[in-house]
């Protein structure tokens, strides 16, 4: 075997060790804190969600005061989308791209990290808002004119305005290393309709986010004009439109649903095959189907807006593109669904949490059919109705989706299995929490109980099903509780997984589990869908490798090539965090930022390579 | 093999209890729900409950169908003893048109039924229809009708069987006019005028609540819509018309006498006096309505006591600002309130 270059820390000292984390480009690193971090903040947000059900327990409570209600459901939202979902569906990028397509790295490794460190300080920046006058409050969609500086006076909005451009910056920079990775390292004979299911809806999330995020940035750029330069791009006194706000937000919210899910929908499609010994079902129309979703998702965006009084024209186009993303995404369904068909079926952990995506995902889509019809909307708009259809999408889809993936690829990540005894436990509890918390929200919606209430007085027949949803939401909080204590004590004495436990298709198995930091020794020829099957079943393209030149001119030994680490990304992000920082604690931490930005600039780039 | 067969069962099982949970849901949907969209008394509401009918009928149908071809699959094909290699199918181009196409035909059905509807609600004013301005405020409701010189808030009278545009403003924030057994809800937009017309077809008092985020008492802005008779509907005109009844007690005397010492006058207007503030509620005939504080407390001698007491108490945030008074201070003044029928 060739030997490894690269400069890595002694990791044998705390110290060593600390600093080989910090520096760390190597992509399986970056996703372990990537996931690592993501589930804080899961359980952040969680925490914030309990707090809001323990209030809406009881009519006329008294669990957690007004102004607190509305900075728990402001940062509810924002930490699970921006600071927890997204990010979560970063970590499986990580790992995932680069093996599943048989390269050593992503391609920008530096940047790589840089994505990384900005997400974590930009999650900590919106989150000092707590101790530091107030925490944003006016919803995670921050509707104008709340957010002027009329009706927020503090600084609550500008932490959660610039904290999102800051986020905003580490997803469009991921999204590009990604597509560029995509596009350009996968190994030899993988063409595009040979790649798995994932990476097919990571690049395809990758296109959305560039695409949508430029939306919600000018939106914010316009806030912080009207916040701190006096324009009124979203006031009406001066000439502004408040309706101008939601436009730009849901131009960039409504795709970030599809950002959230569709990382999902690859997952469950690569253990759906797995667990039932069978290829996806339809591949192409699957991987087509995710295309066609994310084009007409940015058609759909004002039937967030039915209410605002668009007239009856607008509010028709945009009802006839919402139900025509409907097909798309039952199309998927039913493929998935006959891709079970006639299987083998086994139901290991990951196998129940692709399952119960489906068939909550399911449920998300049709309520969402419901809401798309304007005149139906009219009545459940801005109702608990929509919570609930929210939650099946993105807890029932998304959560469960992601949580099938951490069990699936678990042992990839670190050698060991989860406890599938515990595992199941936790299914178990979580969907049955899931559906106790939000199925009577639909209910509640249908009473007339409108959202981002903090209270309901006796005589409106909210008590049963809130009681009922606040049962059932501390039910899944026990079931992430059972998650953590098995992830934690499986991580260090968990059964040891070997490179490939679950007879897997794909060629992040044919590696050793955890991988070397090389991950592939030879890089692999492909000429399949599924080449470790192939490999293992004794057909296709067995065990050929590529011959890649691993002599650089001028040395005698083949070598594989590896980044160095760096510590610049995390000089750069912190940085860019600082200087941002200066617009609400002083602006000499704006000069600060700039300079420390400047200074990563230059050593990144006299950085040497090798 | 027994452990296999309870991991197969569990979905169906969770599924089956799912579907009868939704059953009992809708079924039990007409328990004291004041404010529930299930019973309409206008047309438009009326459309939109029959549309949501048949949309969720519709996807009970799909749900059945598709979550019952997910259990039969799972039971029927899960991993048995000596399962060899399933056939590896990769595709089947017919039965994916025919699953493509099928749910196409369902929702290009719902929107055929859905647009005319969104025509229907957007429909405008006929030649005796009545115009009623509606004013969102944080976190109140003023109605305003133009033609017939009233000024009123939190409790919207209309004629039952008369066509009535709304026509819905803001004076702050984003709000949302929303009662649930007259229309769905539309938004009060800042700098914008939205307007619906619709026709009350039963007296009663009808709830309705703000429904877009508005600030931190967004809870607490509610109010009653009361559809009456032409004759109930003509003598609440006339009486609103009227300056406010004069003071029938020394007591009430005294509470009148407090609307300049306190500062009441700055924000409230009470015609007949010199109380001409356009910033808060106009209360020339407050003690005729049936809640005060936008639909919070009843307008008793104790709901109001409770709210002159303290109005941050009851409402956190809101904009009232009234010095702290002695019992005997707010006796004259709730007696001089209820006065103003």
């Amino acid at each position: 075997m060739a030997t490894v270059t690269t400069t890595a820390p002694d990791t044998r000292t705390f110290s060593g060790a600390a600093w080989s984390w910090i520096t760390t480009v190597d992509h399986k690193r970056i996703a372990v804190l990537y996931l690592v971090t993501a589930l804080g903040f899961f359980v952040m947000g969680g925490v914030e969600a309990l707090l809001i059900r323990a209030q809406l327990a009881r009519p006329d409570a008294d669990v957690v005061a007004p102004d607190r209600y509305t900075e728990l459901f402001t940062m509810h939202g924002t930490t699970m989308v921006f600071l927890a979902l997204m990010p979560m569906s970063a970590a499986f990028f990580n790992l995932l791209l680069p093996l599943m397509i048989g390269a050593r790295d992503v391609a920008f490794p530096r940047l790589n990290a840089l994505s990384y460190w900005i997400y974590l300080f930009g999650g900590i920046f919106i989150n000092i808002s707590f101790v530091a006058g107030g925490a944003p409050n006016a919803g995670w969609f921050g509707y104008a004119p709340l957010t002027a500086t009329k009706f927020a006076a503090t600084h609550a909005i500008d932490f959660w305005a610039l904290g999102l451009q800051i986020l905003g910056v580490s997803s469009i920079l991921a999204s590009i290393n990604f597509i560029v990775t995509i596009v350009n390292l996968r190994a030899p004979g993988m063409t595009l309709n040979r790649m798995p299911m994932f990476v097919w809806m990571s690049m395809i999330t990758a296109f959305l986010i560039i695409f949508a995020f430029p939306a919600i940035t000018i939106g914010l750029v316009l806030l912080l004009f009207d916040r701190y330069m006096s324009t009124s791009f979203f006031l009406p006194a001066g000439g502004g439109d408040p309706v101008l706000w939601q436009h730009l937000f849901w131009v960039f919210g409504h795709p970030e649903v599809y950002i959230l899910i569709l990382p999902a929908m690859g997952i469950v499609s690569e253990i759906l095959p797995t667990f039932s010994r069978k290829p996806l079902f339809g591949y192409a129309v699957v991987a087509y189907s995710g295309a066609a979703i994310a084009l007409v998702g940015f058609g759909v965006w004002t039937h967030h807006m039915f209410t605002v009084g668009l007239g009856p024209i607008a509010d028709t186009a945009f009802a006839i593109s919402t139900m025509a993303i409907a097909v798309p995404t039952g199309v998927k369904i039913f493929n998935w669904i006959a891709t079970l068909y006639g299987g083998s079926i086994s139901f290991k952990t990951p196998m129940l949490f692709a399952i119960g995506m489906v068939a909550m995902f399911i449920i998300g889509g049709l309520s969402g059919v419901i809401l798309g019809s304007p005149p139906v909307d009219g009545q459940v708009q801005d109702t608990y109705f929509v919570v609930a259809h929210l939650h099946y999408v993105l807890f029932g889809g998304t959560v469960f989706g992601l949580f099938a993936g951490i069990y699936y690829w678990f042992p990839k990540f670190t050698g060991r299995l989860l406890h599938e005894g515990w595992g199941k436990v936790h299914f178990l509890l979580m969907l049955i929490g899931f559906n106790l918390t939000f199925l009577p929200q639909h209910m509640l919606g249908i009473d007339g109980m409108p959202r981002r209430i903090h209270t309901y007085s006796s005589d409106m027949g909210f008590e049963l099903w809130n009681m009922v949803s606040t049962v059932g939401s501390f039910m899944i909080a026990v079931s992430v509780a059972v998650f953590a204590i098995n992830a934690i004590r499986s991580a260090r004495s968990g059964a040891i997984s070997g490179s490939d436990p679950w007879d897997a298709g794909t060629l992040e198995w044919t590696i050793p589990s955890p991988p070397p930091v090389y991950n592939f020794a030879e890089i692999p020829v492909v000429d399949g869908q599924y080449p470790a099957w192939d490999a293992k079943r004794g057909g296709g393209n067995t065990g050929a490798v590529a011959t890649v030149p691993e002599t650089l001119e001028g040395e005698d030994e083949p070598h594989i090539h590896m980044p160095n680490p760096s510590y610049w990304p995390i000089v750069m992000a912190a940085g860019m965090v600082l200087a941002a920082s200066g617009l609400i604690f002083h602006q000499i931490f704006i000069l600060l930022g700039a300079m420390m930005f400047g200074i990563s600039l230059i050593g990144w780039i006299e950085e040497p390579a090798e | 093999m027994k452990g296999r067969l309870r991991g197969a069962l569990n979905k169906p099982i969770a599924m089956a209890l799912l579907l009868m949970g939704s059953a009992l849901l809708f079924a039990t949907a007409c328990g004291a729900t004041p404010q529930t969209i299930l019973e309409p008394t206008t047309r438009s509401a009326r459309d939109s409950l029959d549309l949501l009918k048949f949309v969720f009928w519709s996807a009970v149908g799909v749900f059945v169908v598709v979550e019952g071809a997910l259990i039969y699959v799972l039971i029927r094909y899960r991993r048995r003893s000596g399962d060899g290699l399933p056939r590896q199918t990769h595709g089947h181009t017919r039965l994916e048109i025919a699953w493509t196409i099928v749910p196409t035909i369902l929702v290009v059905v719902i929107a055929v039924l859905t647009v005319p509807r969104i025509f229907a609600l957007a429909q405008g004013p006929e030649a005796d229809t009545l115009r009623v301005r509606a004013i969102g405020h944080q976190w109140w409701f003023e109605f305003v009708y133009p033609d017939l010189g009233v000024v009123t808030a939190n409790e919207l009278h209309l004629p039952v069987n008369q066509s009535v545009e709304i026509q819905l403003e803001s004076e702050d924030v984003l709000h949302s006019f929303w009662v649930p057994k007259l229309r769905g809800k539309l938004d009060m937009v800042p700098g914008r005028v939205n307007k619906f017309v619709i026709t009350p077809e039963s007296t009663g008092t009808f709830l309705g609540q703000c429904a877009e985020f508005c600030g931190i008492a967004h809870a607490l802005m509610k109010f009653t819509v009361v559809v009456e008779s032409e004759s109930d509907f003509a003598a609440w005109v006339d009486n609103e018309r009227a300056p406010r009844a004069p003071p029938a007690s020394e007591q009430a005397k005294a509470g009148e006498a407090l609307l300049a010492s306190k500062g009441c006058v700055a924000c409230h207007t009470i015609r007949g006096t010199e109380a001409a503030g356009v910033i808060g509620p106009e209360l020339t005939h407050v003690g005729s309505r049936n809640h005060i504080a936008a639909g919070i407390l009843p307008n008793t001698h104790e709901g109001l006591a409770k709210w002159l007491s303290g109005p941050q108490d009851v409402k956190p945030g809101n904009f009232m600002v009234i010095p702290e008074l002695s019992e005997d201070e707010v006796e004259s003044l709730v007696t001089y309130l209820v006065g103003l029928k």
